[in-house]
């Protein structure tokens, strides 16, 4: 094929006279070899790949959810808009204590490290509730409820990660 | 020798194959195998990427042999993925990022050529030597045009850059190229094999 830049074809005339075979590969046996070698680290990457998007997105939930906390500031001025607030807040780790209820008590392989925070993190949250039900009895409490509110909501997006992160590692063994 | 666009393979050994034969798979390796790495060498020279692009070339063939509907010889199938993996890897910015790296040491690739290929002629060595000067999506270009036949058009798509990257790029590859072909005071390659 001509060119322009070259008319006369010298160029495409030496490349093309190059061998088509002049390399010599590793022979069959070699290539499984590499092949069974790479397979557990193309898995590897896979998985890590997955832990660091569920991560990612568990930050960003994270960072949503205070940055709804945040937005609602007003409502510690209005105690009646602040009792509605706090529906909306307590709606919002639903979905999260749901997950959190279809996990084991306990995984598989205990680590000792996560299985600590995870004890504290449901011991604070066993508190937070045991405050709220004292604090829901009484009547004018709508700011210090809003507040534990949010408290346990911030305490339960914790615990989904320390439990989900836990969860990877067991599958990624 | 054949290049690996003209290389077929029986559709008994085909069938064989894509049903986990080792026997049938060993023998398409042995058929393909020298042509795919020669042609990954043209375009990302002779360092280990050559071989870490080869294999992942091999294997993605024998993970998609299935969809292969032997329309075209399996070479020509097998060309397109290589290119494609070839293509991949000078897109990636970690090869931009070695090449600053690379510019350091910037003749090792050339060096090397000779004991690689001990048993090639020196006329070959020559050319690929001048290839080795290109810088790598220039040599890319310059093969995909003049050797694999693609067009403007096609080599601009496989950028994804325009058609006037295309022209430019093998306008300066030309230049080079014929430059090294035709030193002053000394018989040039192209007339050495000028018929």
């Amino acid at each position: 094929m001509h060119n322009e830049s070259d008319p006369e074809g010298i160029v495409a005339r030496i490349l093309a006279a190059l061998p088509a075979e002049d390399a010599r590969p590793y022979d069959w046996s070699e290539f499984q070899r590499r092949r069974a070698r790479a397979r557990p680290g193309r898995r590897a990457r896979t998985v890590g790949a997955l832990a660091a998007a569920a991560v990612c997105a568990l930050a960003a939930v994270a960072v949503w959810v205070r940055l709804e906390s945040r937005t609602g500031t007003p409502a510690v001025t209005a105690p009646a808009s602040a009792r509605a607030a706090t529906g909306s807040a307590a709606e919002e780790p639903r979905a999260a204590e749901a997950w959190l209820a279809r996990l084991p008590h306990e995984p598989a392989i205990v680590q000792v490290g996560t299985r600590a925070d995870v004890l504290g993190l449901e011991d604070r949250i066993a508190q937070v509730d045991d405050l709220l039900t004292a604090g829901g009895a009484g009547r004018g409490q709508g700011v210090s409820v809003l507040a534990l509110q949010r408290e346990r909501a911030r305490l339960v997006s914790s615990l989904v990660q320390v439990r989900y992160a836990e969860t990877l590692a067991n599958e990624s063994r | 020798m054949t290049r690996l666009v003209e290389i077929s393979v029986s559709e008994a050994v085909l069938s064989l194959a894509r049903a986990g034969d080792a026997g049938a798979q060993q023998r398409i390796y042995a058929a393909v195998a020298p042509a795919t790495l020669t042609l990954i060498r043209r375009f990302v020279g002779h360092g280990a990427i050559s071989q870490d692009l080869f294999q992942d070339t091999m294997v993605t063939l024998y993970e998609q042999l299935a969809q292969f509907r032997g329309e075209a010889p399996l070479g020509a199938w097998l060309r397109q993925i290589a290119i494609s993996k070839c293509l991949m890897h000078l897109r990636s910015p970690w090869r931009r990022a070695r090449l600053c790296l690379a510019a350091l040491d910037e003749d090792t690739s050339a060096a090397a050529l000779p004991l690689a290929s001990a048993a090639i002629s020196a006329d070959v060595i020559d050319v690929e030597r001048a290839l080795a000067h290109l810088a790598p999506t220039a040599r890319a270009v310059v093969w995909m045009f003049e050797v694999e036949g693609f067009s403007h058009e096609e080599i601009a798509r496989s950028f994804g850059r325009s058609v006037s990257f295309s022209k430019s790029q093998l306008a300066r590859a030309h230049v080079r190229l014929r430059a090294w072909f035709a030193p002053q005071g000394t018989e040039s390659h192209a007339q050495r094999i000028r018929p």
